[in-house]
Protein backbone atom coordinates (compact mmCIF):
# COMPACT_ATOMS: atom_id res chain seq x y z
CA UNK A 1 0.00 0.00 0.00
CA UNK A 2 1.59 3.27 -1.04
CA UNK A 3 1.24 6.31 1.62
CA UNK A 4 -0.69 8.62 0.50
CA UNK A 5 -3.45 5.92 -0.02
CA UNK A 6 -3.70 5.23 3.83
CA UNK A 7 -6.06 6.73 5.92
CA UNK A 8 -4.80 10.14 8.26
CA UNK A 9 -5.08 7.69 11.13
CA UNK A 10 -2.68 5.13 9.79
CA UNK A 11 -0.06 8.04 9.14
CA UNK A 12 -0.10 9.88 12.04
CA UNK A 13 0.38 6.40 13.91
CA UNK A 14 3.23 5.47 11.40
CA UNK A 15 4.83 8.71 11.72
CA UNK A 16 4.92 7.84 15.83
CA UNK A 17 6.71 4.95 14.92
CA UNK A 18 9.36 7.23 13.45
CA UNK A 19 8.06 7.08 9.91
CA UNK A 20 8.85 10.52 8.38
CA UNK A 21 7.69 10.34 4.64
CA UNK A 22 4.13 9.40 6.94
CA UNK A 23 4.57 12.84 8.63
CA UNK A 24 4.84 14.82 5.25
CA UNK A 25 2.15 13.16 3.76
CA UNK A 26 -0.04 14.30 6.42
CA UNK A 27 0.94 17.49 6.09
CA UNK A 28 0.56 18.16 2.50
CA UNK A 29 -2.80 16.52 2.78
CA UNK A 30 -3.98 18.78 5.28
CA UNK A 31 -1.51 21.76 4.43
CA UNK A 32 -3.93 24.25 2.62
CA UNK A 33 -7.32 23.40 4.60
CA UNK A 34 -5.94 24.37 8.32
CA UNK A 35 -3.84 27.34 6.91
CA UNK A 36 -7.09 29.20 5.65
CA UNK A 37 -8.94 27.93 8.69
CA UNK A 38 -6.26 29.86 10.64
CA UNK A 39 -5.28 32.96 8.33
CA UNK A 40 -9.27 33.80 7.12
CA UNK A 41 -10.06 33.40 11.44
CA UNK A 42 -6.83 35.78 12.60
CA UNK A 43 -7.09 37.56 9.08
CA UNK A 44 -3.24 38.25 9.77
CA UNK A 45 -0.79 36.90 7.02
CA UNK A 46 2.36 36.64 9.74
CA UNK A 47 0.70 35.19 13.06
CA UNK A 48 -1.05 32.47 10.96
CA UNK A 49 1.99 31.68 9.35
CA UNK A 50 3.31 31.60 13.34
CA UNK A 51 0.08 29.65 14.62
CA UNK A 52 0.64 27.03 11.38
CA UNK A 53 4.22 26.64 12.60
CA UNK A 54 2.95 26.02 16.24
CA UNK A 55 0.13 23.41 15.65
CA UNK A 56 2.38 21.21 13.02
CA UNK A 57 5.24 21.21 15.78
CA UNK A 58 2.49 20.48 18.43
CA UNK A 59 1.03 17.43 16.06
CA UNK A 60 4.81 15.93 15.59
CA UNK A 61 5.31 15.96 19.53
CA UNK A 62 1.68 14.54 20.51
CA UNK A 63 2.09 11.76 17.70
CA UNK A 64 2.72 8.99 19.79
CA UNK A 65 -0.26 10.83 22.12
CA UNK A 66 -2.66 10.31 19.34
CA UNK A 67 -5.39 7.93 20.12
CA UNK A 68 -6.97 6.22 17.01
CA UNK A 69 -10.58 6.43 18.65
CA UNK A 70 -10.72 10.08 17.59
CA UNK A 71 -10.42 11.22 14.10
CA UNK A 72 -7.10 12.92 13.33
CA UNK A 73 -8.85 15.46 11.86
CA UNK A 74 -10.75 16.45 15.00
CA UNK A 75 -7.65 16.06 16.95
CA UNK A 76 -5.58 18.11 14.04
CA UNK A 77 -8.53 21.29 14.58
CA UNK A 78 -8.35 21.00 18.57
CA UNK A 79 -5.31 21.60 18.67
CA UNK A 80 -5.29 24.45 15.82
CA UNK A 81 -8.37 26.17 17.48
CA UNK A 82 -6.05 26.04 21.05
CA UNK A 83 -3.30 27.42 19.51
CA UNK A 84 -5.52 29.97 17.76
CA UNK A 85 -7.32 31.55 21.35
CA UNK A 86 -3.73 31.37 22.79
CA UNK A 87 -3.09 33.59 20.06
CA UNK A 88 -5.77 35.84 19.91
CA UNK A 89 -5.41 36.10 23.59
CA UNK A 90 -1.51 37.31 23.53
CA UNK A 91 -2.88 39.68 20.61
CA UNK A 92 -4.64 41.72 22.94
CA UNK A 93 -1.98 42.47 25.63
CA UNK A 94 0.80 42.62 22.79
CA UNK A 95 1.54 45.21 19.30
CA UNK A 96 1.15 42.53 16.23
CA UNK A 97 4.33 41.92 14.37
CA UNK A 98 3.07 43.54 11.89
CA UNK A 99 2.27 46.76 13.62
CA UNK A 100 6.12 46.94 14.48
CA UNK A 101 7.16 46.28 10.82
CA UNK A 102 7.60 42.25 10.43
CA UNK A 103 8.03 40.94 7.24
CA UNK A 104 7.58 37.55 6.69
CA UNK A 105 10.16 35.75 4.92
CA UNK A 106 9.74 37.16 0.55
CA UNK A 107 7.81 34.17 0.10
CA UNK A 108 7.57 32.20 -3.41
CA UNK A 109 4.23 33.58 -3.66
CA UNK A 110 2.10 31.99 -6.47
CA UNK A 111 -1.14 32.91 -7.62
CA UNK A 112 -3.74 29.62 -7.56
CA UNK A 113 -5.55 31.48 -10.08
CA UNK A 114 -4.22 29.56 -13.29
CA UNK A 115 -2.64 32.20 -15.78
CA UNK A 116 -3.48 30.66 -18.68
CA UNK A 117 -7.06 31.76 -18.34
CA UNK A 118 -6.10 35.24 -18.52
CA UNK A 119 -5.63 38.70 -16.69
CA UNK A 120 -9.46 39.20 -16.83
CA UNK A 121 -10.05 35.85 -14.90
CA UNK A 122 -7.22 36.12 -12.38
CA UNK A 123 -8.87 39.45 -11.75
CA UNK A 124 -12.01 38.10 -11.08
CA UNK A 125 -10.70 35.23 -9.11
CA UNK A 126 -8.60 37.74 -7.01
CA UNK A 127 -11.65 39.67 -6.67
CA UNK A 128 -13.93 37.03 -5.53
CA UNK A 129 -11.64 36.13 -2.90
CA UNK A 130 -11.27 39.08 -1.66
CA UNK A 131 -15.08 39.94 -0.71
CA UNK A 132 -14.91 36.50 0.69
CA UNK A 133 -12.12 37.89 3.34
CA UNK A 134 -14.32 40.71 4.03
CA UNK A 135 -17.46 38.83 4.68
CA UNK A 136 -15.54 36.25 6.97
CA UNK A 137 -14.58 39.35 8.60
CA UNK A 138 -17.81 40.92 9.33
CA UNK A 139 -19.25 37.50 11.03
CA UNK A 140 -19.12 37.37 14.95
CA UNK A 141 -15.39 35.22 15.92
CA UNK A 142 -17.43 32.45 17.06
CA UNK A 143 -19.79 32.76 14.18
CA UNK A 144 -16.96 32.80 11.81
CA UNK A 145 -14.71 29.91 13.46
CA UNK A 146 -18.07 27.40 13.36
CA UNK A 147 -18.40 28.14 9.93
CA UNK A 148 -14.59 27.52 9.28
CA UNK A 149 -14.38 24.50 11.05
CA UNK A 150 -17.16 23.29 8.97
CA UNK A 151 -16.08 24.05 5.54
CA UNK A 152 -12.11 23.43 5.92
CA UNK A 153 -12.11 21.02 9.08
CA UNK A 154 -15.13 18.62 7.31
CA UNK A 155 -16.68 18.68 10.98
CA UNK A 156 -19.54 17.52 11.97
CA UNK A 157 -21.91 20.11 14.32
CA UNK A 158 -21.20 17.99 17.35
CA UNK A 159 -17.07 18.10 16.89
CA UNK A 160 -17.56 21.41 16.71
CA UNK A 161 -19.32 22.16 19.85
CA UNK A 162 -16.65 19.81 21.48
CA UNK A 163 -13.95 21.68 20.50
CA UNK A 164 -15.24 25.18 20.44
CA UNK A 165 -16.64 23.97 24.36
CA UNK A 166 -19.92 25.41 23.16
CA UNK A 167 -23.63 23.15 23.50
CA UNK A 168 -25.03 21.54 20.48
CA UNK A 169 -27.82 23.90 19.74
CA UNK A 170 -25.69 27.22 20.26
CA UNK A 171 -23.29 25.48 17.81
CA UNK A 172 -25.93 24.84 15.39
CA UNK A 173 -27.48 28.10 16.02
CA UNK A 174 -23.68 30.11 15.30
CA UNK A 175 -23.63 27.95 11.88
CA UNK A 176 -26.87 28.87 10.87
CA UNK A 177 -26.56 32.30 11.41
CA UNK A 178 -23.22 32.31 9.61
CA UNK A 179 -24.40 30.80 6.40
CA UNK A 180 -27.43 33.09 6.14
CA UNK A 181 -24.95 36.11 6.80
CA UNK A 182 -22.61 34.66 3.96
CA UNK A 183 -25.36 34.05 1.61
CA UNK A 184 -26.44 37.89 1.81
CA UNK A 185 -22.44 39.31 1.63
CA UNK A 186 -21.34 37.04 -1.27
CA UNK A 187 -24.67 36.79 -3.17
CA UNK A 188 -23.22 39.52 -6.00
CA UNK A 189 -20.65 36.46 -6.62
CA UNK A 190 -23.42 34.35 -7.38
CA UNK B 1 -12.93 7.11 9.32
CA UNK B 2 -12.73 9.84 6.78
CA UNK B 3 -16.21 9.82 5.80
CA UNK B 4 -18.20 12.95 6.69
CA UNK B 5 -19.39 12.70 10.01
CA UNK B 6 -23.34 12.82 11.46
CA UNK B 7 -24.67 16.49 12.34
CA UNK B 8 -23.10 17.62 8.85
CA UNK B 9 -25.51 19.54 6.89
CA UNK B 10 -25.76 18.48 2.94
CA UNK B 11 -23.39 21.30 1.35
CA UNK B 12 -25.71 24.48 0.06
CA UNK B 13 -25.43 27.44 -2.02
CA UNK B 14 -23.19 29.41 0.41
CA UNK B 15 -20.53 26.12 0.16
CA UNK B 16 -20.87 26.72 -3.44
CA UNK B 17 -19.94 31.02 -2.94
CA UNK B 18 -17.45 29.97 -0.45
CA UNK B 19 -15.44 27.56 -2.44
CA UNK B 20 -15.56 29.28 -5.64
CA UNK B 21 -14.08 32.67 -4.24
CA UNK B 22 -11.87 30.24 -2.15
CA UNK B 23 -10.44 29.36 -6.14
CA UNK B 24 -9.16 33.14 -6.42
CA UNK B 25 -7.47 32.94 -3.33
CA UNK B 26 -3.79 33.31 -3.63
CA UNK B 27 -2.78 33.09 0.42
CA UNK B 28 -0.41 30.41 1.06
CA UNK B 29 1.51 29.61 4.22
CA UNK B 30 5.48 30.59 3.82
CA UNK B 31 7.70 28.17 2.70
CA UNK B 32 9.75 28.64 5.76
CA UNK B 33 6.53 27.44 7.65
CA UNK B 34 6.50 23.80 5.77
CA UNK B 35 10.78 23.97 6.21
CA UNK B 36 10.97 24.19 9.40
CA UNK B 37 7.42 21.87 10.33
CA UNK B 38 8.90 19.07 7.89
CA UNK B 39 12.69 19.54 9.11
CA UNK B 40 11.10 19.35 12.76
CA UNK B 41 9.27 16.51 11.98
CA UNK B 42 12.21 14.48 10.60
CA UNK B 43 14.20 15.13 13.32
CA UNK B 44 11.77 13.56 16.19
CA UNK B 45 11.22 10.50 13.61
CA UNK B 46 14.35 9.88 13.34
CA UNK B 47 15.24 9.99 17.03
CA UNK B 48 11.72 7.39 16.96
CA UNK B 49 13.01 5.39 14.48
CA UNK B 50 16.45 5.18 16.54
CA UNK B 51 14.80 4.41 19.83
CA UNK B 52 12.62 1.78 18.56
CA UNK B 53 15.31 -0.05 16.54
CA UNK B 54 18.38 0.29 19.00
CA UNK B 55 16.33 -0.17 22.50
CA UNK B 56 18.25 -2.20 23.70
CA UNK B 57 22.16 -0.36 22.76
CA UNK B 58 20.93 2.93 25.15
CA UNK B 59 22.44 5.25 22.30
CA UNK B 60 23.51 8.87 23.28
CA UNK B 61 20.17 10.65 22.58
CA UNK B 62 18.50 8.45 25.19
CA UNK B 63 19.91 10.76 27.79
CA UNK B 64 16.61 12.83 26.88
CA UNK B 65 14.51 10.70 27.97
CA UNK B 66 13.09 11.56 31.82
CA UNK B 67 13.58 8.08 33.45
CA UNK B 68 17.60 8.19 32.46
CA UNK B 69 17.76 12.14 34.10
CA UNK B 70 17.67 10.92 37.53
CA UNK B 71 20.07 7.90 37.54
CA UNK B 72 22.52 10.06 35.31
CA UNK B 73 22.73 13.39 37.25
CA UNK B 74 22.74 10.70 40.65
CA UNK B 75 26.41 8.97 39.06
CA UNK B 76 27.62 11.92 38.58
CA UNK B 77 26.74 13.59 41.78
CA UNK B 78 28.14 10.89 43.11
CA UNK B 79 31.17 10.86 41.34
CA UNK B 80 31.19 14.27 42.18
CA UNK B 81 31.48 13.53 46.12
CA UNK B 82 33.88 11.31 45.59
CA UNK B 83 36.09 13.65 43.55
CA UNK B 84 36.01 15.92 46.67
CA UNK B 85 36.47 13.26 48.94
CA UNK B 86 39.30 12.09 46.52
CA UNK B 87 41.07 15.52 45.87
CA UNK B 88 42.50 17.02 49.32
CA UNK B 89 44.16 13.74 49.90
CA UNK B 90 46.41 14.84 46.77
CA UNK B 91 46.84 18.18 47.75
CA UNK B 92 50.03 19.18 50.02
CA UNK B 93 49.24 19.33 53.72
CA UNK B 94 48.59 22.37 55.24
CA UNK B 95 51.54 24.32 56.90
CA UNK B 96 49.75 24.45 60.25
CA UNK B 97 48.59 20.82 60.32
CA UNK B 98 52.11 19.82 59.33
CA UNK B 99 53.93 21.87 62.14
CA UNK B 100 51.32 20.45 64.56
CA UNK B 101 52.27 16.93 63.91
CA UNK B 102 56.00 17.98 64.22
CA UNK B 103 55.40 19.39 67.35
CA UNK B 104 53.44 16.83 68.93
CA UNK B 105 54.72 14.76 70.85
CA UNK B 106 54.81 10.74 69.89
CA UNK B 107 52.59 9.36 72.97
CA UNK B 108 49.09 11.59 71.95
CA UNK B 109 46.81 9.85 69.35
CA UNK B 110 47.06 11.94 66.04
CA UNK B 111 43.79 13.13 64.85
CA UNK B 112 42.25 11.49 61.57
CA UNK B 113 43.68 14.86 59.96
CA UNK B 114 46.94 14.39 60.65
CA UNK B 115 47.17 10.20 60.19
CA UNK B 116 45.65 10.56 56.63
CA UNK B 117 48.96 12.88 55.83
CA UNK B 118 51.04 10.20 57.44
CA UNK B 119 49.78 7.83 55.29
CA UNK B 120 51.41 6.68 52.60
CA UNK B 121 49.53 8.07 48.82
CA UNK B 122 48.31 4.11 48.42
CA UNK B 123 46.75 3.65 51.51
CA UNK B 124 44.98 7.54 51.35
CA UNK B 125 43.53 6.23 47.90
CA UNK B 126 42.31 2.77 49.82
CA UNK B 127 40.89 5.23 52.71
CA UNK B 128 39.07 7.24 50.18
CA UNK B 129 37.65 4.62 47.89
CA UNK B 130 34.34 3.51 49.80
CA UNK B 131 32.53 6.40 49.38
CA UNK B 132 32.72 6.07 45.57
CA UNK B 133 29.80 3.50 45.71
CA UNK B 134 27.09 5.66 44.01
CA UNK B 135 23.86 4.46 45.06
CA UNK B 136 24.50 4.77 49.17
CA UNK B 137 26.32 8.22 48.37
CA UNK B 138 23.23 10.27 46.48
CA UNK B 139 19.88 9.25 47.67
CA UNK B 140 17.31 9.18 44.30
CA UNK B 141 15.01 11.60 45.25
CA UNK B 142 17.47 14.04 46.11
CA UNK B 143 19.59 13.62 42.72
CA UNK B 144 16.53 13.85 40.93
CA UNK B 145 15.85 17.24 42.46
CA UNK B 146 19.27 17.84 41.55
CA UNK B 147 18.74 16.92 38.09
CA UNK B 148 15.39 18.51 37.25
CA UNK B 149 17.12 21.50 38.42
CA UNK B 150 19.83 21.83 36.16
CA UNK B 151 17.28 20.90 33.35
CA UNK B 152 15.83 23.05 33.73
CA UNK B 153 18.76 25.90 33.34
CA UNK B 154 21.12 24.65 30.33
CA UNK B 155 19.94 24.11 27.21
CA UNK B 156 20.84 21.29 25.42
CA UNK B 157 20.88 18.48 27.68
CA UNK B 158 23.99 16.54 26.07
CA UNK B 159 25.54 19.80 26.72
CA UNK B 160 24.83 20.13 30.07
CA UNK B 161 26.08 16.35 30.47
CA UNK B 162 29.33 17.15 29.44
CA UNK B 163 29.94 20.03 31.57
CA UNK B 164 28.87 18.15 34.51
CA UNK B 165 31.36 15.78 33.69
CA UNK B 166 33.82 18.93 33.39
CA UNK B 167 32.98 19.79 36.70
CA UNK B 168 33.64 16.83 38.65
CA UNK B 169 36.93 16.52 37.60
CA UNK B 170 37.62 20.90 38.11
CA UNK B 171 38.24 20.94 41.66
CA UNK B 172 41.56 18.99 40.96
CA UNK B 173 42.45 20.22 37.66
CA UNK B 174 42.16 23.80 38.79
CA UNK B 175 44.62 23.60 41.39
CA UNK B 176 46.90 21.55 39.59
CA UNK B 177 46.30 24.61 36.78
CA UNK B 178 45.89 22.00 33.63
CA UNK B 179 42.33 23.56 32.75
CA UNK B 180 42.49 24.87 29.26
CA UNK B 181 41.36 28.46 28.90
CA UNK B 182 38.60 27.28 26.37
CA UNK B 183 37.88 24.78 28.71
CA UNK B 184 37.60 27.41 32.27
CA UNK B 185 36.18 30.17 29.96
CA UNK B 186 32.77 27.16 28.64
CA UNK B 187 32.63 26.65 32.31
CA UNK B 188 32.25 29.93 33.39
CA UNK B 189 30.08 30.74 30.55
CA UNK B 190 27.57 28.42 32.61
CA UNK B 191 25.38 29.58 34.86
CA UNK B 192 26.66 28.14 38.54
CA UNK B 193 22.99 26.11 39.41
CA UNK B 194 22.83 26.92 42.97
CA UNK B 195 20.64 23.81 43.40
CA UNK B 196 22.92 21.56 43.20
CA UNK B 197 24.82 19.59 46.06
CA UNK B 198 27.70 21.47 47.85
CA UNK B 199 30.68 18.87 46.31
CA UNK B 200 29.64 19.87 43.04
CA UNK B 201 29.41 23.87 44.15
CA UNK B 202 32.69 23.76 45.91
CA UNK B 203 34.32 22.82 42.87
CA UNK B 204 32.78 25.07 40.57
CA UNK B 205 33.79 27.71 43.03
CA UNK B 206 37.20 26.50 42.73
CA UNK B 207 37.10 26.42 38.79
CA UNK B 208 35.49 29.98 38.98
CA UNK B 209 38.13 32.57 39.52
CA UNK B 210 40.26 31.09 36.47
CA UNK B 211 37.08 30.20 34.51
CA UNK B 212 36.24 34.19 34.77
CA UNK B 213 39.73 35.10 34.63
CA UNK B 214 39.82 32.83 31.30
CA UNK B 215 37.15 34.79 29.73
CA UNK B 216 38.04 38.18 30.61
CA UNK B 217 41.29 37.86 28.91
CA UNK B 218 39.78 36.28 25.44
CA UNK B 219 37.69 39.16 24.08
CA UNK B 220 35.63 36.25 21.67
CA UNK B 221 34.53 34.66 24.51
CA UNK B 222 33.41 37.74 26.41
CA UNK B 223 31.50 38.72 23.32
CA UNK B 224 29.90 35.25 22.89
CA UNK B 225 28.96 35.62 26.62
CA UNK B 226 27.60 38.79 26.85
CA UNK B 227 25.73 37.72 23.67
CA UNK B 228 24.24 34.68 25.15
CA UNK B 229 23.46 36.35 27.53
CA UNK B 230 21.83 39.60 26.44
CA UNK B 231 24.30 41.68 28.05
CA UNK B 232 23.74 44.90 25.91
CA UNK B 233 26.63 47.02 27.72
CA UNK B 234 29.05 44.32 28.07
CA UNK B 235 28.41 43.42 24.36
CA UNK B 236 29.18 47.18 23.34
CA UNK B 237 32.14 46.85 24.94
CA UNK B 238 33.60 44.29 23.27
CA UNK B 239 32.73 45.27 20.34
CA UNK B 240 33.90 48.71 21.00
CA UNK B 241 37.33 47.04 21.84
CA UNK B 242 37.34 45.82 18.06
CA UNK B 243 37.28 41.92 18.92
CA UNK B 244 36.43 39.09 15.69
CA UNK B 245 32.31 39.85 15.87
CA UNK B 246 32.68 36.34 14.16
CA UNK B 247 35.05 34.58 16.66
CA UNK B 248 33.92 30.82 17.42
CA UNK B 249 33.62 28.55 20.70
CA UNK B 250 34.86 25.13 20.50
CA UNK B 251 31.86 24.31 18.57
CA UNK B 252 31.86 26.73 16.45
CA UNK B 253 29.77 28.57 17.55
CA UNK B 254 29.67 32.55 16.67
CA UNK B 255 27.74 35.35 18.88
CA UNK B 256 25.38 35.83 16.69
CA UNK B 257 24.00 32.17 16.70
CA UNK B 258 24.41 32.42 20.39
CA UNK B 259 22.69 35.14 20.45
CA UNK B 260 19.94 33.30 18.11
CA UNK B 261 19.49 30.00 20.38
CA UNK B 262 19.08 32.39 23.34
CA UNK B 263 16.13 34.54 21.69
CA UNK B 264 19.01 37.55 22.53
CA UNK B 265 16.62 39.76 20.10
CA UNK B 266 18.78 42.88 20.77
CA UNK B 267 21.91 41.07 21.09
CA UNK B 268 21.07 40.13 17.51
CA UNK B 269 20.15 43.71 16.33
CA UNK B 270 23.35 44.71 17.52
CA UNK B 271 25.47 41.89 16.09
CA UNK B 272 23.83 42.37 12.83
CA UNK B 273 24.54 46.42 13.40
CA UNK B 274 28.11 45.74 13.36
CA UNK B 275 28.71 43.55 10.69
CA UNK B 276 27.99 39.90 11.88
CA UNK B 277 27.96 36.96 9.60
CA UNK B 278 24.55 35.59 9.48
CA UNK B 279 25.19 32.72 7.63
CA UNK B 280 28.05 31.40 10.15
CA UNK B 281 27.57 27.99 10.77
CA UNK B 282 28.85 26.36 13.63
CA UNK B 283 30.44 22.69 13.60
CA UNK B 284 27.16 20.93 13.09
CA UNK B 285 26.08 22.96 10.46
CA UNK B 286 23.51 24.89 12.61
CA UNK B 287 22.83 28.86 11.17
CA UNK B 288 21.41 31.52 13.21
CA UNK B 289 18.20 31.68 10.98
CA UNK B 290 18.05 27.64 11.67
CA UNK B 291 18.45 28.09 15.41
CA UNK B 292 15.99 31.34 15.11
CA UNK B 293 13.20 29.09 13.68
CA UNK B 294 14.15 26.16 15.67
CA UNK B 295 13.27 28.03 18.59
CA UNK B 296 10.26 29.62 17.27
CA UNK B 297 12.09 33.44 17.55
CA UNK B 298 9.57 34.90 14.85
CA UNK B 299 11.51 38.57 15.16
CA UNK B 300 14.87 36.87 15.26
CA UNK B 301 14.60 35.08 11.82
CA UNK B 302 12.71 38.28 10.47
CA UNK B 303 15.98 40.13 11.12
CA UNK B 304 18.05 37.71 10.23
CA UNK B 305 16.34 37.38 7.01
CA UNK B 306 16.88 41.08 6.53
CA UNK B 307 20.06 40.86 7.09
CA UNK B 308 20.87 38.62 3.91
CA UNK B 309 20.56 34.94 6.11
CA UNK B 310 19.63 32.39 4.35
Amino acid sequence: MTVTAQSDEELIERYGRGDAAAFETLYRRHEMRIWRYLQRYVNNRATADELMQEVWFAVARDAQRYEPSARFTTWLYTIAHNRMIDSVRKSRRQTSLEAIGYEAEPVVHQLTADPCAGPFAAAVARDQAGGLARALEKLPAEQREAFLLQTEGDLGVEEIAAITDSSFETTKSRLRYARTKLRELLKEYA
Amino acid sequence: MNEVPPGRDEPDDVDELYRRASAGDDSRPSEWVRHAVLTHAAHLAAERARQTGHAGRAPRREVNQPWRRPAIFGTLAAAALAGLLVAPHFLPPPTPNVAMKSQAPATSAPTPDVRQYAAPPAARREAAAPPAAPSPAVPPQEAEQRSSGMLAEQRPPPAATADERKLAKAGASARNETTSPEAAASLAAKNAPAKLAGTVSAQREAAAPMADAAVRADPGARLRQAAETGDAPALQRVLDEQSDIDGRDDSGRTALLLAAQHGQDHAVEVLLAHGADPNAADSNGDTPLKAAIHGHRQAIAAALQRAGAR
